[in-house]
Formats: structure tokens, C-alpha cells, sequence
């Protein structure tokens, strides 16, 4: 990596150990004042023009390298991601408004996420379209100069803090099903909009359902053209398609377990360190894959089926070197720092089980990879 | 970031891939079975005129690179002849090449090639290969070894790299045999690769190939550049790689079928080849054990920790 890279990676650990407590364990709990730690800390990254730092320069981003995007990635990632939910709108939000956006949607949506002041959720998965995401039902019908929307949202994260809701909802129907499909952008604040939280072992926030009773919205809420909102969906997975970092979290948790237990690591069962040092050669397996992802995308050589391979392995390793992690916080004694990393571990394990389910679940990236496979013959 | 080999060292070893097909390809490793003592014969002509001999891994990256290429498209081929272990030479001896053995039972798969033999202990321990005996399939034979001195941990890591690369090469043929096979084979009215089922497979195989190929370009950076960890990434490689292995082949074989153990099927012939680069010198758990009594605390030391 470049040296600006790796001095920016050491400037982020500097912000995150001064502005973050050490006992953060990320934004989504029952505790306000953890929303109030991202929500300053993201102010505090925009200040300093570190939160967009990879828009355009345009948009007010500084046009940052892919390689300096992976640390900011990675670095927020490993210390339980104190952006909270605004990495969405900084991530592929902001970026698709600059894509499809009209000038009016940019001026009144792109500022707010490049200051760090708003949430967005996303508006896909339903009761009956989860991966099968084009057989939605939530319609979108014309109502005069507007749109009247009707029906239910389900999974949709941050969904109870977010101001803005990036909904995708069915216009038309045709031959094909991707075909009819709109993007609206609409404000959570409306009454029309109705949010059920469902308790989960993610922890609060997480999984929400969200109804739409009747919403009206205008033309000027629509993004890009009627009935293509399909080919967004596919641009907004292009920039989730590296996704989260979870090799960096992973990594920095299995790094800290010798330390966290002092003593009595020595007295850990072969077995179980034999594992652990399994679970870092995963972490450094799934970092290259990542980065061989990072070093295509950066040449223009990636394709969408790319990053397959390597979403099955980093879901993979957050899975199983959680179970590793367990069995080693097991161990941990009563001090403050064995404390801390028992907690870690355990919210580690809790966000792991939805790995290979959100974001794209582990199946469909067989059916990408196998795809593939096979076509390559 | 360089993420893969340089372009030349890619180019080398499509030549080699060429090369050992004009040569006899899946005929090779069958002909050397039938007679060890015609290995040479089979492989040195085409290896020296590639010009293999003349790469000096432990010198340059460009030929570490080439070196590495090289020992991909032997396995490839299951090629019968130890290319990386002679590439793995030291160069403070006056040998032909080295193998890396354990304490217990040294052996090394070099049955029927005349040459003068380093071996060395994973505690650095060198030795002389004073005699060897026919020991089991797969051309493996048991080492008289004879004590030459304590220099050895400096050649350890690229010995125990460059093996991992001819392992690759063999995980990409088998990978590639078996796509074939699924593509071309019907069962209840359409090809296997028509089933989710067998499809997963693929993919469990194709995620440690493909992870495989970059913890090995990364050891091979680390390994050429001198790196103090090189020893430990080598280890963490040779682990990841029979992980890997065993993945790849327990899907390949299942997806052949009853033909994929059949002498007629290349994959039969590299799967049993593969056995000594699996098991020599250490197995997968005795590897990890190693591994993690080495890093004891301190983990896996990367760029990025």
C-alpha cells in the first residue's frame, strides 16, 4: 500500500482511540449515548474531510485512491464501526445520487451526507422478496403530479434512527420482472410510514419492519427513470460489492486474545491455539482475496461475479473464528481488559450469524461463483 | 499492490504448462510409474531446455517468480520429477537440491532421479542424503541422512514454498478436470452441473483454490524479500495449502464418480501424486501445531497488525 494509505490508517486508530471509548461496541444499542458517539464521530470525520474522502472532488471528496477507501473500510470496520449506519449514505447512497441523481436531489441530499448529519436505510427485502428481490410487492401507483405507495418493508436496518428511506418499489408490470421496478427517495419522517422494530441477537436497530399506508410522494422523488430502477439495484451492489471489511475485525479480535488473557493463555488446550492460528491464516487468506477484488476494481477489470469467491470466504471467517473466539473469551479471566474482550467477542458472535445471510446471501454467491465456473469452460 | 505473478513469470509458466504437453503431459507421471528410473529421462530434457536449471530463486525475485510458475505447471501435470525440491537448493552447498523432511522417518519422493540430496530438519538441522530406499507409492523413499551442520533455517522457507506451488498447480488441473466432467456428463436427462448440489461443490473447491493462489503469491513476496516471518508465512502457506487440498479433492473425486478413481482419469493420477507433497514432511495438524507453537503469542506479524 501507499505511504499515504498507511499514514492515514495510523491517523484513523489515532481518532478512533481519542474520540471513541474503548468499551464501543458499535451504534445500534439501547444506550443513546453510543448513536451520539457515531453521530460525533462522523461530524468530527467530515470536518476533517475524511468522511466522503473518496467522492469526487466535485462532490466535495477528495477523489481518495481505492486502496485508501480499503483502509477506511477496514480500520472502521475492526473497531465495531463508529460511523454507525452513516457508512450506507457515504458508501453507495452519495455515490449513486451522483450517478442518477437530478441536480435538486444532489443539492438537498449530498450535503447532509457529507457533513455526517443523516441516516438512510434501505427500502429492498419484503416478506416475499428476500433474495428473490425482484418479486417485490410494495407498489408505487400514479396519484395526480405524484405517487401513492402501499405495502411493507422487512430487515430494513437503522430503519428506527434513519431520516431518509432509499425504497424500491414496483411501478408496472411487465414480461419481466426486473422491468417496472422505481427508486424513490422518501422521508422517513412521514406519517404515512410505520416502523416495527423486531427484536433480534443482533441487538436493537438491526431489523425493522417498515409499512407504507397510502405515502405520497412527488416526481421529484423519484430517482432515475420509471420503471428502471433494476439497473440501480445492480449499481448500488457494484459499490457493496467489496462490501464490509469483516476480515479487519476478525483479524484485530484474534490478534488481542493472547493479551486479553494474560497468563492463561499458556494454559489454552493446543487444540484450541492450534485453531486460532488457523483462523488468522483464514484472515490473511480473505485480506488478499479482498484486496486482489480492490487491485481489479482499481484497473476497471471487475466483473460482477468477482467478488463471489471472496464474499463466501470473509462470511466463512466471520463465522468460524467467532466460534474460535468464544471458546477463547471462555477462558478469559475477571480483569478490566479480559472484561472487555469477553464483551468483544460476544457482540462479534451475535453479528457474524447474519454474515452469510445479509448483504447477499452465501447461496447466491455459490449460484455467482458456480455461474461462473462453468461459463469459463 | 501486486496482487499476482509478474507478467514474464506468467508467461514462463504457460510456456512450461506447453512444454510438459509436448512432452508426454498425463502420459508422464503414468510412464514413471511403470519405470522411477526413467524420471529423469522423462522431465530433465524438458525442464533444462526451458532453462529451469539456470533460475536462481534464492537470488532474485524475477526468478523466484519463475520458479514458482514453473512448479505450478508441474503439478499441473503431475510432473514426475521433484522441481521444487531441487529449485529449493541451497546456495551455500554443493548440491543438487533439498528436501525438507522431519525427524522421524525422513523421506522424499526423489525414487529414480539421480542427484546430490540436501535435507533439512524444520529446526534448521542440515544433512547430507547419504542413501535412499524405495519406501511406498508416489516415488517416495526413506533417507540415510548424514550430519552436515546447524544452517539450515534460512533455506527452510522457500523449500517449504515452492512445494506449495507445484500443490496449486495440481488443485488448478483437478478444478479444471472436474468443471469439465459435470459440464459433459448427463444423469436424469441433464449435465451435472445442471443440479445446485453438485454447483456448491464447485464452489467449496473453487474458494480454497482461489485462496490458496493468493496466500501464495503473498508468502512468495514475503519469502523473497527477506521478510524475519518468512518462515512463519511458509508454514501458514503449506497449512492453508493441504486445507485446501483435501477440500479440493474430496469435491473432485465425489463429482467424477467411480471413473474419477480409474486409471484412465487424470484425476486419479494427481490425487495419489499429490500424497507426498500432503504428507511430507509434516501432515496438516502436525503443520498447524508447529505453526502455532512458533507465533506462540504474537500471531501471524502481517503488513497491516
Amino acid at each position: 500500500m501507499s505511504q499515504e494509505a498507511t499514514a492515514l490508517r495510523q491517523d484513523l486508530r489515532d481518532l478512533v482511540k481519542k474520540h471513541v471509548p474503548e468499551d464501543f461496541l458499535g451504534a445500534f444499542t439501547n444506550n443513546p449515548d453510543d448513536l451520539e458517539v457515531a453521530q460525533a464521530f462522523c461530524r468530527l470525520l467530515a470536518k476533517r474531510g475524511l468522511l466522503c474522502m473518496s467522492w469526487p472532488e466535485e462532490f466535495g471528496g477528495r477523489g481518495s485512491s481505492a486502496w485508501e477507501q480499503t483502509v477506511v473500510r477496514e480500520e472502521m470496520w475492526a473497531h465495531h464501526e463508529p460511523r454507525g449506519a452513516q457508512y450506507m449514505g457515504v458508501n453507495w447512497v452519495g455515490p449513486i445520487l451522483m450517478r442518477h441523481g437530478t441536480l435538486e436531489q444532489q443539492r438537498r441530499h449530498l450535503p447532509p451526507i457529507a457533513s455526517g448529519e443523516v441516516i438512510w436505510c434501505q427500502g429492498f427485502s419484503e416478506p416475499e422478496a428476500g433474495s428473490d428481490l425482484a418479486s417485490l410487492r410494495t407498489s408505487a401507483t400514479r396519484d395526480g403530479d405524484g405517487w401513492r405507495i402501499n405495502g411493507q418493508k422487512i430487515w430494513t436496518s437503522y430503519a428506527t434512527m434513519a431520516q431518509w428511506c432509499f425504497l424500491l418499489a414496483r411501478t408496472s408490470r411487465g414480461e419481466k420482472k426486473q422491468r417496472g421496478l422505481t427508486i424513490f427517495l422518501v422521508p422517513m419522517s412521514d406519517p404515512a410510514i410505520t416502523v416495527r422494530p423486531i427484536g433480534c441477537l443482533m441487538g436493537p436497530h438491526h431489523l425493522n419492519e417498515v409499512f407504507f399506508d397510502d405515502l405520497r410522494v412527488t416526481e421529484a422523488d423519484v430517482l432515475g427513470t420509471v420503471d428502471d430502477g433494476w439497473s440501480i439495484v445492480g449499481d448500488v451492489l457494484a459499490f457493496e460489492r467489496v462490501g464490509i471489511a469483516r476480515y479487519a475485525r476478525c483479524e484485530r479480535l484474534l490478534q488481542l486474545a493472547p493479551e486479553a488473557l494474560g497468563d492463561r493463555w499458556a494454559n489454552l488446550p493446543a487444540e484450541l491455539r492450534g485453531r486460532w492460528v488457523r483462523m488468522l491464516t483464514h484472515c490473511r487468506r480473505a485480506r488478499l482475496l479482498a484486496y486482489r477484488l480492490v487491485a481489479l476494481q482499481s484497473a476497471g477489470q471487475v466483473k460482477p461475479t468477482d467478488s463471489a469467491a471472496y464474499r463466501i470466504a470473509v462470511t466463512k471467517l466471520d463465522q468460524d473464528s467467532a466460534e474460535v473466539l468464544m471458546e477463547i473469551a471462555a477462558a478469559a479471566g475477571t480483569e478490566p481488559e479480559a472484561e472487555l474482550f469477553r464483551l468483544e467477542v460476544e457482540d462479534h458472535w451475535r453479528y457474524s450469524q447474519a454474515s452469510t445471510v445479509s448483504s447477499g446471501s452465501i447461496e447466491m454467491q455459490r449460484i455467482l461463483l458456480s455461474r461462473t465456473l462453468l461459463a469459463a469452460r | 499492490m501486486i496482487i499476482d505473478l509478474s507478467d514474464e513469470a506468467q508467461e514462463f509458466g504457460r510456456q512450461a504448462v506447453r512444454a510438459f504437453e509436448s512432452a508426454g503431459g498425463d502420459q508422464l507421471v503414468q510412464r514413471a510409474e511403470a519405470d522411477p528410473t526413467t524420471r529423469d529421462a522423462l522431465a530433465g530434457g524438458v525442464l533444462a531446455e526451458l532453462g529451469v536449471w539456470d533460475l536462481e530463486p534464492r537470488g532474485d525475485m524475477d526468478s523466484l517468480e519463475a520458479a514458482a510458475a514453473v512448479c505450478r505447471s508441474a503439478g499441473y501435470w503431475a510432473l514426475p520429477y521433484p522441481v521444487a525440491e531441487r529449485l529449493s537448493r541451497p546456495a551455500d552447498l554443493d548440491v543438487d537440491g533439498l528436501l525438507v523432511v522431519a525427524d522421524n522417518r525422513p523421506s522424499g519422493s526423489i525414487v529414480g532421479v539421480e542427484a546430490r540430496w540436501a535435507a533439512a530438519t524444520l529446526d534448521g538441522a542440515r544433512h547430507r542424503v547419504a542413501n535412499s530406499v524405495p519406501d511406498g507409492p508416489a516415488f517416495v523413499a526413506r533417507l540415510d541422512l548424514a550430519p552436515l551442520d546447524g544452517d539450515g533455517a534460512k533455506d527452510l522457507a522457500l523449500a517449504l514454498t515452492l512445494p506449495c506451488w507445484t500443490l496449486l498447480g495440481m488443485l488448478d488441473r483437478a478444478m479444471e478436470l472436474t468443471i469439465a466432467h459435470v459440464t459433459m456428463r448427463e444423469q436424469f436427462g441433464q449435465p451435472l452441473s445442471g443440479f445446485q448440489g453438485v454447483q456448491f461443490q464447485l464452489t467449496d473447491g473453487e474458494v480454497e483454490r482461489a485462496g490458496l493462489e493468493v496466500l501464495a503469491k503473498y508468502t512468495l513476496w514475503s519469502v523473497g524479500t527477506g521478510r524475519e516471518e518468512a518462515l512463519d508465512d511458509a508454514l501458514a502457506l503449506r497449512m492453508a495449502a493441504l486445507e485446501a487440498a483435501e477440500v479440493v479433492f474430496r469435491v473432485t473425486h465425489q463429482l467424477h464418480g467411480a471413473v474419477g478413481f480409474c486409471d484412465e482419469t487424470t484425476l486419479s493420477w494427481l490425487s495419489r501424486y499429490s500424497q507426498p507433497l500432503r504428507r511430507l514432511p509434516l501432515g496438516v495438524s502436525a503443520t498447524r501445531d508447529l505453526l502455532s507453537t512458533r507465533v506462540d503469542r504474537s500471531g501471524l506479524v502481517g503488513l497491516y497488525s
